[in-house]
């Protein structure tokens, strides 16, 4: 079984919207709010959300190293084979934290670590996608959802199976 | 269901794609906000209140109201005028082109193309005799909108096609940039208006008379009867929840195409300014408020039901969360976080909810149950109740809101129940396998040795 755990600004985690950027950060050891999107194509690769962390993009801005260092910390304490930040659709601020913070996992855990976010994330995806993976996905309310959601949760089980990735992120990554 | 989907995408792909119907979208988007300032005017002239008129004619005279009618006929009875230049606009946005050039060429197109000689009713309200030559609100109004539609688009093509050709008068260098713009756009209007005025020429010749005369008999006219039908309202509004359940933002679609909305409900308050009979059931107004209530599917509904019924604490959290926001309208927190995109139980009723309100509200106003929408448009934001009684004028239309709702909780109630559950066995699932608490607690946090 590959354990995921998953990233999510306050949108994604059901915790509220654009008005509550303040969400302070948290957690639950389980799948909640946009894993619902996503839990068959992760039944298919085999897949279990082991954890959902969160945190209101204010937040993460308002102290980026402080918030990814603890982000970075809880990965090394539930150790799972991987980590995915998103999906952050065109959510630019959200996109920056999930870029940043997967590129912080990777770096000091050594956990496999990825973004996946639309094309309009201009600035996350020139800033951070010779660093880290940043898988393509369309923005809210555009078109291929499922295909996008798909192929993250096999890339999530070719990382843990430690499978070569170059061709598929040649396809599917940024 | 992978099927339907292989058949759906690239439908929905080329629809939300193409450049022209994105130009028509975006036209009406440059003038709906000025159409609901109008609708406010209007509604001042006519508060749907006991009294109001007797009380503002006591203050001001009998001849306030047509203070109020003057702003909103700008708008209202500006439509068509106001089409042209928007989806000129939008036009050459789409195509690359100069675009307030092409807003402009649109519009003289427009005028090239329409009648200028009309009957007139003088000062003392008799009939002028013989024709007098102008513009008319009847024609630069909601009958002229699909008359600007196709001066915008056809025009600002060739527009556009003439001046990427390069077919313009080159100007030497140093001349300054305004003046070089203004001498490239001269041949490719060139071209465009004599296009129109050709065509102008042709149709005077037809029993249509003109171009705009042939537009509203052959195009608009049968496209508004069955904009108003029963069966074109239900596939629209099914189509716009069921797109969101594959992620894709269904209104954004379905509005490119079902842009006759907007004219139904100009022409609708247009006839309620001049206090005629309610030619219209499916306006705008109508389909924003008798059929979904806090965003498309209708969720206020489930928000509500979020709130009272469920046990999970995830659920009732984000029922929380989304009540306000709903109130106005908004359901992006649920769409994501519940989530509804991608989810096959809430689907169901997200999808039958806005059906079941659409259809019970039209045979309501049929039975005259309640009253036909006067016209005026709100902002879509306006919370259920206030937006029933403001587009109609009667509070009967505001109960019958707070109806649907109910009975919208009734269809959502098995549905969000069975997800209720569910995540009630996961978190009690979680909490078990994990012995430390439910909450994940990121204050004692070793951040040092990482």
């Amino acid at each position: 079984m590959v354990k995921v755990m998953m990233i999510f600004d306050q949108t994604q985690a059901g915790l509220g919207g654009k008005e509550s950027p303040d969400l302070p950060m948290g957690g639950k050891p389980m799948a909640i709010g946009a894993c619902g999107m996503f839990d068959r194509f992760l039944d298919e690769n085999d897949g279990q959300v082991v954890a959902t962390l969160y945190c209101g993009d204010g937040t993460y801005h308002a102290d980026t190293e402080t918030t990814t260092k603890k982000f970075a910390a809880m990965a090394k304490k539930f150790q799972p084979d991987v980590v995915i930040c998103g999906p952050c659709f065109n959510y630019a601020s959200y996109a920056i934290m999930a870029a940043h913070t997967a590129k912080v996992i990777k770096d000091l855990t050594g956990i496999p670590a990825f973004a996946i976010m639309a094309e309009e994330c201009t600035k996350a995806i020139e800033d951070y996608k010779q660093q880290v993976t940043i898988l393509k996905m369309p923005k809210k309310g555009g078109i291929g959802l499922n295909e996008a959601l798909s192929a993250m949760c096999v890339y999530a089980k070719m990382l843990y199976e430690k499978q070569d990735t170059k061709a598929f992120e040649q396809e599917y990554a940024y | 269901m992978g099927k339907f989907e292989k058949f759906l995408m690239p439908m929905a792909d080329l629809l939300s794609k193409n450049r022209v119907l994105i130009a028509i979208r975006d036209g009406f988007l440059i003038t709906t906000p000025l159409l609901i300032v109008g609708s406010i005017f209007l509604l001042f002239a006519n508060f749907p209140v006991p009294g109001w008129e007797d009380m503002m004619t006591s203050a001001f005279g009998p001849d306030w109201s047509s203070w109020f009618t003057a702003v909103s006929r700008a708008t209202f009875n500006c439509t068509g005028l106001l089409t042209a230049l928007g989806t000129g606009y939008a036009m050459a946005r789409q195509l690359g082109g100069d675009k307030i050039q092409g807003a402009a060429v649109a519009l003289v197109a427009f005028f090239i193309m329409m009648p200028t000689r009309h009957q007139a009713t003088g000062a003392d309200g008799k009939l002028v005799e013989g024709f007098v030559s102008g513009l008319s609100f009847g024609y630069i109004g909601p009958d002229g909108i699909f008359m600007a539609l196709l001066s915008a688009i056809l025009g600002v093509s060739l527009f556009v096609y003439a001046y990427k050709k390069g077919w313009t008068i080159k100007m030497p260098k140093g001349v300054p940039p305004a003046v070089m713009d203004s001498f490239a756009a001269l041949v490719p209007s060139a071209i465009v208006l004599s296009a129109a005025f050709l065509i102008r020429i042709g149709f005077s010749f037809t029993a249509y008379e003109t171009m705009q005369g042939f537009v509203v008999h052959i195009l608009q006219t049968p496209l508004e009867g069955l904009g108003n039908t029963l069966g074109a309202n239900l596939l629209y509004t099914f189509m716009c929840s069921f797109l969101w359940f594959f992620g894709i933002n269904g209104p954004a679609v379905a509005n490119s195409v079902y842009f006759i909305g907007n004219i139904l409900t100009a022409k609708q308050q247009e006839a309620f300014a001049a206090g005629l009979p309610l030619p219209f059931i499916f306006t705008n107004p109508f389909s924003n408020f008798f059929t979904n209530y806090g965003g498309g599917g209708s969720t206020l509904s489930l928000v509500i039901l979020m709130v009272t019924t469920c046990k999970s604490k995830r659920i009732k959290q984000l029922g929380r969360l989304s009540l306000v926001p709903g109130i106005f309208g908004i359901n992006e927190p649920i769409i994501f976080g519940l989530p509804i995109v991608l989810n096959p139980i809430i689907m169901i009723p997200f999808v039958c909810v806005p059906m079941m309100n659409l259809t019970l509200s039209y045979f309501a106003t049929v039975l005259e149950i309640i009253p036909r929408t006067t016209g005026v448009s709100l902002p879509w934001t306006t919370p259920i109740g206030f937006s029933g009684w403001l587009s109609t004028g009667s509070f009967v239309a505001s109960l019958w809101q707070f109806g649907l709702l109910i009975l919208g909780m009734v269809v959502y109630f098995p549905f969000i129940r069975t997800l209720d559950k569910k995540y009630l066995e996961e978190e009690i699932a979680a909490n078990a396998e994990v012995s430390e608490e439910e909450e994940i607690d990121f204050d004692n946090l070793d951040l040092d040795n990482l």
